[in-house]
């Protein structure tokens, strides 16, 4: 108080922070972030930026008015003592100047729910029904996604089909595969606790709530790569609940689901007759999915992929689906939401476990190491429940039995185009 | 209310039936405490003033816990990858961070001011219901400390503070951290129940004579919005609350989706609650500034009925707008627009409410003392949040902010900026009408600006952070989001903040050990009723407060009465004085006052209640022993005798009523009397 230098130097330093601060903040856009909001690639993403930009320059406007009013009255009125007698013009109010500052931010809102209104009747019109619906389900801690194509997306209807009707054409995990330019309709839901889906570069979020689906949508500009979060906090392994959407051009796309659509075959003549004996086998024994299947069933050539088949077949068929594989034992996953990734053509990805581990290297290759450390022990490569069925467990496998698996997974579908592939970020 | 005593003397109590009353005494424990000093003074009192300061206290240290569990959250997101945290501990750090913030420091520190002053503002002996109030402390403490004792036994709740369903199920949280959360905010709501009863009670009917509704300070007045607020909010958490013990505990399935619940339920009950909650704890903070700024601006508030109607505004839209949480939750457009709606015609009062003190400032002396530095800061920080806020009203915007840090910095810009930093000048402006001395203004500005600079660079950043992408409630991030440079800058502000409030800390024990050595070698110079030229009938009584308050009841003529008894205006309208501060001032002299009896029932209901908690979590026998003490504390406190000397036989006046009644009588109604 006796000293008012100090006061100006802190202010003026203070002032300082405050600028460079506002600075950095409309600079920050520069920044390419994989899950930047203010950079959209996509219709609906660009329109909520084209909707938050003006707002919050308003915003910052009125603040800096605010701001402004301070500072201006501090350096104006700002007095170190109350001197006795001295003292300002007693103004109690104004009711004048009251009902204009009631109005003017009356008006002031009343002007930006009209763009605001406008653009969420956008985001919730929604898209009709044609040839491609795609169910987006939240699970701990991952995403499917259950295509339903031409005919098939027509006649699906969530609220009678749920997740137990109608068989989807395609389904996968971690990465949502979508043609660029093409409003794909998205029903959103979960199978345990509530989730939020959200590709922040292609439209905002929508909750996965269980027994609820909800519509929503998304659009792609360019091929890409566009990274999701889940949002919604959903336990353990929340931070470690990703996902990406793949943009591929119509005709990439169209490939693409041809591809999916085929079941798994293997590549050798003496494997698939192999295969088909083991069918043979398990047919013959009905298996609950309780029960692992028939311990007999063992290497037939010594051949790594069917090593992996083999043990596929005996494990992890306990959880997970690999159509052409083991459609005939498999029944339901062994986990709380009844549900672990499908694996069919598992290669065709480039990331795993929640999107967040690399199935590929950025130069293309095959990323095996990291394949192989979470078959060797998936909790220690990423938070689960294993033992209350939420995650993946440690199942022991052997050296040999990992080999076999990485060896038989990597032949499960195509390899992705390597410039779409992005290197997905990993968390440890 | 007020009870005519033709001929009573006011101030001095008469003994002629004090024999009577002992003789009625009944045996042992029903004879109530006598101490007034030492630790059982303070354990078994009645008295609002120390109830308020022991409020005070527990709040500051809880907010002490959740300033720590803030810090670990910062080192954990300071670098990518963090490791000090597993995901199961950090979940638990965060959730409690938040439980710890807003229910066991924000809302008890401002539960604080409201029983400490308000009293005080209208002119009172002590709030209507005395041991009432003592009980709603006590059950607060027992609540936070049952809370806060999960972390011993195997682990704090893991569900956000919002808890949503299903993820507090069973299935998905085995361990007891949520039971304790459901239990433990169950104790502390009926000790908020409880005390907005009693000061809703109190406001409406213990007014001094003349002081109408429109009589009363800003302050008293957002508090008796705020309480009327608690009095509706409070039971539909707690309902939530019961169904959500129900469920976990006895398999009732209110909110299981696998057996058929709705999913959003809880959401919406907790919202119904939750946003309530956030003007209940800022409409204190509001009233804070609202009585800082006119003092050291010297110029009474401007629009004072404004002021008060916006508050009563915020109050009634803010039961309105509660699914502005929800918006991408999936409820129906129509809905989703109506809320949109409500939630930005909220900005409307909250913005008279910064023009207002921007008005009251506007040409006046500003003597930025502490308190009036966090005073002005509020108005600049709580515009932030409130403007951010409306971004968040544009429900399409929303869809890309909901649950990332963008939400993590509005509601630190509206809970810090405006709560904390109206708290913090509160206990600053009124610290020597409660101790008796004023703590180090030197020390009060090295807080302010640490505080200010701290939680600008920790606050600030996050909107970067959120329009960047970071979710909230993430226990770690990766390298490659472009999410490192912020985080990092963000925990070095935490740790400002932290360094702040250390400095107040060693303000107050400095500041403390100087008031005791100045007492003991006879130095000390009292700060006298009115330190800062205050306004309101507050500063018109010495400090610290005497234990009986007002030596007699004040006639209240006007809104700041006090600042009208030493000021006039001259022809010209300009200010005069007509009187010194002192020479209005009671002199606090009063002898044997009629107060309250202490009493040793709130805290023995109190402690009953988290072993009931612990009963129904682990066994529940001991809900037994919870309940007999509980139980027979109620009897107790039901049978409990005035024990008075004063009594006079009438048992009924003498007891929750105590300091309003009799010996408050007011002087005009008796001069009245008296000359009819």
């Amino acid at each position: 108080m006796n000293k008012p230098r100090a006061g100006w130097r802190r202010l003026s330093m203070s002032l300082g922070a405050g600028i460079v601060l506002v600075l950095t903040l409309s600079g920050c856009a520069g920044d390419d972030g994989e899950l930047n909001t203010l950079e959209p690639k996509g219709t609906y993403a660009r329109s909520i930026d084209r909707l938050f930009t003006p707002v919050g320059i308003i915003a910052l406007v009125v603040l800096a008015l605010v701001f402004g009013a301070v500072l201006y009255m501090w350096f104006r009125f700002r007095v170190d003592e109350h001197v006795e007698g001295d003292w300002p013009v007693q103004n109690h109010g104004n009711t004048k100047l009251e009902i204009t500052w009631t109005i003017i931010p009356l008006v002031i809102l009343v002007i930006i729910s009209v763009p605001s209104l406008a653009t969420l009747q956008k985001l919730n019109r929604e898209v009709k029904q044609e040839d491609m619906t795609v169910v987006v389900v939240g699970q701990q801690w991952w995403w499917e996604f259950r295509y339903y194509l031409g005919d098939n997306a027509k006649s699906y209807d969530p609220k009678v089909d749920k997740l137990d009707g109608k068989k989807p054409d395609v389904v996968t995990a971690g990465q949502l595969v979508i043609p660029t330019g093409k409003d794909v309709r998205l029903v959103v839901t979960s199978r345990d606790v509530i989730h939020s889906f959200w590709i922040p570069k292609l439209n905002g979020k929508r909750d996965a709530v269980p027994g609820r689906f909800q519509p929503w949508k998304i659009e792609a500009d360019n091929p890409g790569v566009y990274f999701g979060q889940c949002t919604e906090f959903c336990g353990l392994s929340h931070s470690r609940m990703r996902m990406q959407a793949v943009a591929l051009t119509p005709a990439d796309f169209t490939k693409w689901v041809s591809d999916q659509e085929a079941p798994y075959i293997p590549a050798a003549a003496s494997d698939q007759a192999w295969l088909a004996q083991q069918k043979d086998v398990a047919a013959k024994k009905p298996l609950t999915s309780a029960k692992l299947p028939d311990p007999e069933i063992t290497l037939a050539d010594g051949s790594k992929t069917a090593a992996g088949i083999v043990t596929f077949r005996n494990i992890c068929t306990r959880c997970h689906l690999l159509r052409g594989v083991n459609e005939d034992i498999y029944t339901a996953a062994d986990q709380v939401s009844g549900a672990a990734p499908e694996l069919t053509h598992f290669s065709s990805r480039t990331t795993f476990a929640g999107g967040i581990f690399r199935l590929y290297n950025a130069d293309g290759t095959w990323n095996r190491t990291a394949l192989e450390a979470w078959l060797r022990n998936p909790p220690a490569e990423k938070d689960a429940y294993a033992e209350g069925k939420r995650g993946m467990p440690n199942l022991g496998l052997s050296a040999d039995q990992i080999e076999g698996l990485v060896e038989f997974l990597m032949t499960t579908g195509q390899v992705p185009n390597k410039d779409v592939t992005i290197p997905a970020t990993e968390v440890e | 209310m007020t009870v005519v005593q033709p001929g009573l003397e006011l101030t001095t109590g008469t003994n002629g039936h004090a024999t009577n009353g002992h003789a009625k005494r009944p045996l042992g424990v029903f004879t109530r405490p006598q101490s007034t000093t030492g630790w059982k003074s303070w354990l078994f009192t009645v008295d609002h003033k120390r109830i308020g300061i022991m409020y005070g206290a527990a709040a500051l240290v809880f907010f002490l816990v959740g300033g720590v569990e803030a810090l670990l959250i910062r080192i954990q997101l300071a670098r990518p990858d963090g490791k000090l945290l597993s995901g199961e501990t950090y979940n638990q750090i965060y959730t409690m961070h938040g439980v710890t913030m807003i229910f066991l420091a924000a809302m008890p520190l401002a539960a604080a001011f409201a029983n400490y002053l308000i009293p005080l503002q209208i002119g009172a002996r002590d709030v209507a219901f005395p041991r009432l109030n003592a009980l709603s402390f006590w059950t607060f403490l027992a609540g936070g400390l049952f809370l806060n004792s999960s972390w011993i036994f195997g682990g704090g709740a893991d569900g956000g503070w919002f808890n949503y369903a299903p993820n507090s199920g069973l299935p998905f949280s085995p361990g007891h951290g949520i039971d304790f959360y459901a239990l433990g905010l169950q104790i502390t709501g009926f000790a908020s129940l409880m005390g907005a009863i009693n000061l809703v009670v109190t406001v409406i009917n213990m007014r001094s004579p003349g002081m109408t509704m429109f009589r009363m300070p800003v302050f008293t007045w957002m508090m008796l919005v705020t309480q009327m607020l608690l009095v509706f909010a409070m039971p539909v958490i707690s309902i939530a609350l019961f169904l959500l013990t129900f469920d976990r505990l006895f398999d009732a399935n209110f909110f299981n989706t696998a057996a058929g619940a709705d999913p959003l339920l809880w959401q919406h009950l907790f919202w119904i609650f939750g946003h309530p909650e956030v003007y209940i704890l800022v409409l204190p903070a509001f009233g804070i500034v609202s009585e800082i700024i006119p003092v050291f601006a010297r110029k009474p508030i401007f629009g004072y009925h404004f002021m008060v109607f916006s508050g009563i505004a915020i109050g009634f839209v803010g039961w309105g707008v509660w699914a502005h949480h929800m918006f991408v939750s999936g409820i129906g457009p129509v809905a989703v627009t109506a809320f949109s709606m409500s939630t930005m015609i909220i900005a409307i009062p909250t913005g008279v409410k910064i023009l207002n003190w921007l008005a009251t400032l506007w040409g006046g002396k500003l003597r930025f003392t502490t308190p009036m530095l966090y005073a002005t800061a509020v108005v600049a920080m709580f515009t932030i949040g409130g403007l951010s806020g409306v971004t968040h009203a544009m429900v399409a915007a929303d869809t890309q902010q909901t649950d990332t840090y963008y939400i993590v910095a509005h509601f630190h810009y509206v809970i810090f900026g405006g709560i904390i930093l109206g708290l913090f000048g509160g206990m600053f402006f009124w610290w020597p009408k409660a101790f008796g001395f004023k703590l180090s203004e030197r020390g009060g500005k090295i807080t302010f600006w640490t505080m200010i600079t701290g939680m600008n660079l920790t606050f600030g950043p996050m909107h970067i952070l959120g329009l960047e992408g970071m979710s909230r409630r993430i226990d770690t991030y990766s390298k490659g989001f472009g999410f490192e440079f912020w985080n990092m800058v963000v925990s070095i502000g935490a740790f400002i903040i932290a360094t702040s409030v250390l400095t107040f800390l060693v303000n107050v024990v400095v500041s403390t050990a100087k008031y005791k050595k100045a007492k003991a070698n006879g130095t000390y110079v009292n700060p006298g009723p009115d330190p800062w030229d205050a306004r309101s009938l507050e500063w018109m009584i010495p400090s610290p407060t005497p234990a009986h308050n007002f030596d007699e009841d004040i006639e209240v003529h006007g809104l700041d009465e006090f600042w009208h008894r030493k000021y006039g205006y001259d022809e010209n309208h300009r200010v005069v004085r007509i009187a010194t501060a002192e020479q209005v001032a009671q002199k606090g002299d009063a002898k044997n006052v009629h107060l309250p009896s202490p009493s040793y029932w709130p805290i023995v209901i109190a402690v009953g209640l988290p072993i009931i908690g612990y009963g129904l979590i682990y066994n529940l026998w001991l809900c037994v022993l919870g309940g007999l003490l509980t139980g027979g504390g109620i009897f107790g406190f039901a049978l409990e005798p005035p024990d008075d000397p004063d009594a006079r036989g009438h048992h009924d006046d003498h007891d929750d009523h105590g300091g309003g009644e009799l010996v408050t009588a007011p002087t005009s109604e008796i001069e009245e009397v008296a000359h009819g």
